[in-house]
């Protein structure tokens, strides 16, 4: 029976008819009586649904709808099925126990007083008219309301078996280029001998378009950079120029990481992730050269010409969550790429004296320039940290004794730049840790349990995890937090705070009506020529318009600094300064902490926003010409 | 006992009543039944007839089978000439065989029967058996649409008269089972043709209605296809020729005014088949419409000439957040306005110029209006409105068509509530609600000389209205089931109808008559659309097929390759007609080249060889971005208007 049975469709059973039945008080329904009344209903059903077709046909619509099923009831003369508005099809469940199987709709129950309690409902967006240019003289542009000309299922069977792109019939359905002229010769002749696998040549406007984007992509004027990478990110039809914008990037990336150009570096950062968000778009042909670009910019020794200035630290944050993006969009049993890309990461933080000696002596024998990077050690724990926190776990987690070591090393050492690194990647470790760590441990945390598993970092491990402990919500708290923190430089020649940094966030502070706290502190630093480094930080409460932040100013910020600290704010409630716990010689951290009004003052535990202080920028100070990439920062930030 | 010989009893009353004594004696010495209760035998007339019937011949299920295999395997064996035509009977011997089981109570046998069977039919009959299979009771073919329509219709089946004798020859021979011909005999017409056998794909090309092919006197009436005579605009020219020499170069004037006048000199030239000018009264052009006339002439002489080296513009309108519930749209003449009809009842226009939509002033306003003046259309509207969309409110279910009259000031509806209504586009208010269909109403549209138009719906019919009279002029009936779509002709004479049934017919708006039945169609015909010339008509269906009609014989003229995936809702000719656009419900639009497809049939009809040059038909395609078009309108300049609803993924 069971293919005629699809033929011609099922009936109801008996089961049902009994169920039914006994649903509205018959209790006994004898099997003769439910047979006629299964074949009845079931004949009645088909007819009605038969005439509900005719309805959705009418409604220009390939799905049958309940307001087609009423209409059909209504030219029967029955009565419409009141109160079943749905406007997504309904989720037709399937549950089997005891030997026999149930197809049932789920019916959650709802609570009328929930319902009457929440807010009106958005009111639907009014039916409006849009018009654009669907074929131009028989040509489709290839804009963003039109289709892309190849599907990208399309794209990928042309990667996986390029013969199928020959069979295709002749562009019938092409788009995009004009077949005019040359291009129809070109094609008449490619009929009579066809040797090229696939055609690579753009129109003359298709080349245009790649000389002006990759200008505009790498040049200097950001509001036309903007534009090329908004189109990266939306046109359909960049199919064809793909190959060359990846072969671009590659190259672009291989020049610029030898001459440690950083913003060029960024700029081809930005145009991966345009191309990543562009939906029609099959990419995964070209991941062999996307991926060796972006984790280059991830764990390269050195991006920039001054890496105790520049903050390089962005663009492999960056790239560490393109990389994480490419992972999850792209993995595949086949490819096993989140793997590979784990592996590599990992095999970055491999500590050469691993298997036989964890412990110091080991290390102080190896050469400096033996050792893996600080700046690399800290884009490989970016990347693994992007991954998710179960790589965390298995990665990062087994090796924090030998990091501290390394941190501890480099804080201890000579060299700004090491120093800075060192500090950035104790501080990238905490970070990332923290939320393992609390998962993986109970409770009471001891500073001295942390110190005997972890080294070095155990104690601030534990402040960290204890902190997150103590509030909850501080992952999920949904306030808009803008950190700005100036490291003016180390340079001996640089006056105290350049002018610049100074308009740009008051300017901050009167724009908007957030919480600002400007702290400056004087550097502990063993270098006494230093210039006190300047530590901007902007934070935001909720921006919850039920707030009277702005009226009265709200938010506690405490600051912890062990060093004198000017607050300047209007708009704070209480501002708790208290000396960091940090052992003396460390990098100077601000740990800022906004508080909700509604909570009692000077609740520092319990404060839902948690701003940690974050590096953001660091540049010199008056220097003649800003670089290029500041305002780049806030994109990546 | 009695259970078992009451049917043998009958018979012994039969015997009895028709005076055969010496059978109704061998029959009681066999049946051992004795001379007892002959006189206890007095039943009824219809019980009698009730019980034989049960031992009809007709009632032993195992004989539609063979007889069914018998019929098959002397079709596949008759020679390759009569072959293709004798298989057009299968399907009807096929669906009456299957509704008799069911008559007989044969349930079982019946289901067994369709599942043998019921495969091998025609891919286009599948979608029919489907339907027909949730019949199971022989009180369910009572009140089921197609099965009474197979059981109170005879199926017409064209034989030629070599492959009619063979039928009979063979017919003659199967003595023993009459079912065959009784089927035959009852439901099924033969008619037959002089001339060679047809070959498979003639009798493809014209089968798939759901009553088989017409009969050929069905389509005998001559049908006056031409255009008519334009009414000449002395008014115009001398305006449009100063415009045009405003806007041309100075070195160009001279060719575009001969060329004007060629197009000047073309339209009054007679045609042979066109109607009298007064078969059907039509209303006398207003100055308003003769300004109106003068503006698309002037604007036809700047249009786009097409082909398949210079394919038109499209100009996509998509509707956002519109869902599910824009079902239908239309765009005037001059393709200044754009009409919506919602599921919701609701009706929308909106401008697609900057001019604003404006009302008429209030009637203590209009008093104040010189009513000689020239401008007083212009006066009477509300200078303040500046609305771009507008909305009219009055239907109560799901607006099924939207049309404009030709001259923009009126908007006709049709909804499921069984009304159409007629909106002014001066005051914005419904003006008239039309009501004589009893069920919900498909599709309606205007007369191109406006003042008539026509609407079908539901109740299998289409009624031809004039707006003055609230009462229809004409009933068109004869589909066998719903009349999804309607069209003008553009000489006004006649209405297309696609329904159902699988057919397109032509119905003379003189007579009322029926002039033509046109079958070849595979699916439900959902929109139709004649050609600029009056000759051709188009026709789009649920499956994506299309199929192109010469209205002169009443054939097929082409069957263009089935290259739309979803129901096509919306056919627009070019207005120099050589292109045809197609909007189908799979996000395409199609552009064929109809030149070529009206140039290739001649050859056709010689060659008998319809089916290779298909390809060449389809000149391109075009696919919106998740927006199935349910609208396609030419500018007079040739600009191609499509309107779709963007529907997105989730």
């Amino acid at each position: 029976m069971g293919d005629s049975e699809l033929a011609y469709g099922s009936s109801l059973t008996l089961d049902s008819m009994k169920v039914i039945a006994e649903s509205v008080g018959i209790a006994t329904l004898g099997d003769d009586a439910a047979k006629e009344l299964a074949d009845d209903v079931t004949y009645r059903l088909k007819v009605i649904v038969q005439d509900a077709m005719k309805f959705m046909h009418h409604s220009k619509r390939q799905k049958l709808s309940i307001t087609d099923i009423d209409h059909a009831l209504k030219i029967k003369n029955n009565e419409c099925q009141y109160g079943f508005i749905q406007p997504d099809s309904l989720p037709f469940r399937f549950a089997s126990g005891g030997g026999r199987e149930l197809h049932f709709i789920e019916e959650k129950e709802i609570d009328l007083s929930e319902i009457l309690s929440a807010p009106p409902p958005k009111v639907p967006l009014d039916v409006s008219v849009r018009a654009h240019w669907l074929s131009v003289d028989g040509v489709q542009p290839t804009v963003p309301e039109n289709p892309p000309p190849l599907s990208k299922e399309a794209q990928k069977l042309e990667s996986v078996d390029p013969i199928s792109k020959l069979s295709k019939p002749s562009n019938k359905d092409s788009a995009g280029k004009p077949i005019c002229g040359k291009a129809a010769r070109l094609k008449a002749s490619e009929s009579v001998h066809v040797k090229q696998l696939a055609t690579h040549e753009l129109s003359v406007e298709q080349q245009l378009y790649y000389k002006e984007i990759t200008e505009a992509c790498v040049g200097s004027d950001e509001t036309r950079r903007a534009e090329a990478l908004q189109s990266l990110a939306c046109d359909p039809g960049l199919h064809e120029m793909l190959p060359r914008m990846c072969t671009f990037i590659s190259e672009g990336v291989k020049v610029n990481v030898v001459q440690n150009n950083l913003a060029l570096l960024i700029y081809l950062m930005r145009m991966v992730k345009a191309l990543l968000d562009n939906q029609s778009l099959y990419l995964e042909k070209y991941l062999h050269e996307l991926i060796p670009s972006v984790s280059t910019c991830i764990v390269s020794r050195q991006l920039c010409l001054r890496p105790e200035m520049d903050n390089h630290w962005a663009l492999r944050d960056f790239a560490a969550r393109l990389m994480a993006q490419i992972c999850k969009t792209f993995n595949t049993s086949t490819n096993n790429l989140q793997t590979r890309v784990t592996r590599l990461f990992a095999k970055a933080l491999q500590c050469p004296s691993q298997t036989n000696n964890e412990t110091g002596p080991s290390m102080a024998s190896m050469k400096e320039s033996e050792k893996t990077p600080l700046a690399s050690l800290y884009g490989a724990v970016q990347g693994l940290a992007e991954l998710g926190p179960e790589v965390v776990k298995v990665f990062i987690l087994p090796r924090v004794r030998w990091l501290g070591e390394r941190v501890e090393g480099a804080l201890s050492g000579i060299g700004g730049a090491d120093r800075l690194a060192a500090g950035n990647l104790k501080h990238q470790l905490l970070k990332v840790l923290a939320p393992v760590v609390r998962q993986l441990r109970q409770p009471p945390d001891q500073p001295e349990d942390y110190k005997r598993d972890f080294g070095y970092l155990g104690p601030s491990l534990q402040q960290a995890v204890s902190k997150i402990r103590s509030s909850p919500s501080c992952s999920t708290a949904g306030g808009a937090v803008a950190v700005v923190t100036c490291t003016p430089p180390l340079l001996p020649t640089a006056p105290s705070p350049s002018p610049s940094n100074i308009s740009h966030t008051t300017k901050t502070e009167t724009v908007t009506t957030r919480n600002l706290v400007i702290a400056s502190s004087t550097p502990q630093s063993p270098a006494p020529s230093t210039p006190p480094p300047q530590k901007f930080v902007i934070v935001a409460s909720q921006q919850k318009p039920t707030q009277i932040q702005s009226s009265s100013g709200t938010g506690h910020i405490v600051v912890h600094s062990s060093q004198p600290t000017i607050v300047r704010s209007q708009n704070v409630q209480s501002v708790v300064v208290t000396s960091g716990p940090a052992p003396g010689g460390a990098a100077q951290k601000l740990m800022v902490v906004g508080v909700q009004p509604q909570h009692n003052q000077g609740q520092v535990s319990q404060a839902p926003v948690s701003v940690v202080a974050k590096p953001v920028f660091a540049r010199g100070g008056g220097g003649p010409q800003p670089p290029p990439e500041l305002d780049d920062l806030s994109h990546l930030a | 006992m009695s259970e078992k010989s009451t049917p043998l009893l009958a018979v012994l009353q039969l015997l009895r009543k028709y005076n055969l004594k010496s059978t109704e004696d061998i029959l009681r010495k066999e049946a051992s039944l004795g001379d007892v209760e002959c006189e206890s035998l007095d039943l009824p007339e219809v019980e009698l007839a009730s019980i034989l019937t049960a031992h009809h011949t007709e009632s032993d299920p195992f004989t539609y089978e063979l007889a069914y295999d018998g019929l098959k395997k002397f079709i596949e064996n008759s020679l390759d000439l009569y072959k293709y035509e004798l298989s057009t009977l299968l399907y009807p011997v096929f669906v009456h065989m299957y509704l008799l089981l069911i008559l007989y109570d044969h349930v079982e046998h019946a289901v067994s029967f369709l599942e043998k069977f019921g495969i091998e039919q025609e891919d286009y009959y599948q979608e029919d058996l489907k339907k027909l299979s949730i019949v199971k009771h022989k009180d369910q073919i009572k009140g089921n649409e197609l099965a009474e329509i197979y059981s109170t219709n005879k199926f017409t089946v064209q034989l030629s008269r070599d492959a009619s004798s063979q039928l009979k020859r063979y017919l003659h021979e199967q003595k023993n089972s009459s079912v065959i011909i009784n089927i035959i005999n009852n439901h099924i017409q033969i008619e037959v043709h002089d001339g060679p056998g047809r070959t498979q794909a003639q009798v493809r090309a014209t089968a798939g209605g759901v009553l088989g092919e017409p009969m050929k006197s069905e389509n005998r009436t001559k049908v006056y296809y031409g255009l008519l005579k334009e009414p000449d605009i002395q008014v115009l020219p001398a305006p449009v020729e100063d415009e045009e020499e405003v806007e041309e170069t100075p070195d160009k004037p001279k060719k575009k005014k001969a060329k004007k006048d060629n197009l000047f000199m073309k339209k009054p030239k007679s045609d042979p088949n066109a109607p009298p000018n007064d078969r059907i009264p039509l209303p006398d052009l207003k100055e308003i419409d003769k300004v109106e006339k003068g503006k698309a002439l002037r604007e036809a002489s700047k249009r786009v000439q097409l082909g398949p080296d210079s394919l038109p513009s499209i100009c996509f309108y998509t509707l956002l957040n519109s869902g599910h519930t824009a079902i239908s749209c239309d765009i005037c003449d001059d393709s200044t306005l754009l009409a919506v009809g919602f599921n919701n009842s609701n009706i929308k226009v909106w401008t697609l110029t900057p001019i604003k939509l404006r009302g008429m002033k209030s009637a203590e306003k209009l008093q104040d209006i010189d009513r000689e003046a020239g401008d007083v259309l212009v006066r009477m509207m509300e200078e303040k409105d500046r609305d771009t969309c507008r909305n009219l409110f009055g239907h109560s279910g799901p607006v099924y068509k939207v049309a404009f009259d030709p001259f923009k000031t009126m908007l006709l509806s049709c909804s499921e509530d069984t009304t159409v209504r007629l909106w002014s586009l001066q005051c914005w208010t419904c003006l008239v609600v039309y009501r004589g269909h009893v069920w919900p109403v498909w599709d309606v549209r205007w007369s191109p000389h406006g003042h008539y138009f026509a609407s079908s719906g539901h109740d299998r019919t289409a009624r031809l209205w004039a707006t003055d009279h609230h009462l229809p002029l004409r009933i068109f009936i004869g589909h066998y089931s719903d009349v999804d779509c309607i069209q003008f002709h553009p000489n006004s004479n006649y209405i297309a109808t696609g329904s159902s049934d699988r057919t397109v017919r032509l119905w003379d708006c003189l007579t009322g008559s029926q002039v033509r039945i046109m079958t070849g169609h595979k699916s439900t015909i959902f929109t139709l659309a004649f050609s600029v010339c009056g000759r051709w008509i188009a026709s789009g269906g649920s499956g994506g097929d299309m199929m192109v009609w010469d209205l002169s014989t009443g054939g097929p003229a082409a069957s263009l390759p089935p290259a739309h995936t979803a129901p096509i809702h919306a056919l627009a000719f070019s207005r120099d007609g050589t292109v045809l656009s197609s909007g189908s419900l799979d996000c395409t639009i199609k552009l064929w080249d109809f030149t070529a497809i009206t140039d290739e049939s001649p050859i056709e009809e010689t060659l008998n060889n319809p089916i290779p040059k298909e390809d060449k038909y389809l000149l391109q395609s075009f696919a919106t971005k998740s927006s199935p078009v349910k609208g396609l309108h030419f500018t007079r300049r040739n600009l191609l208007l499509a309107v779709g609803t963007y529907e997105s993924s989730a």
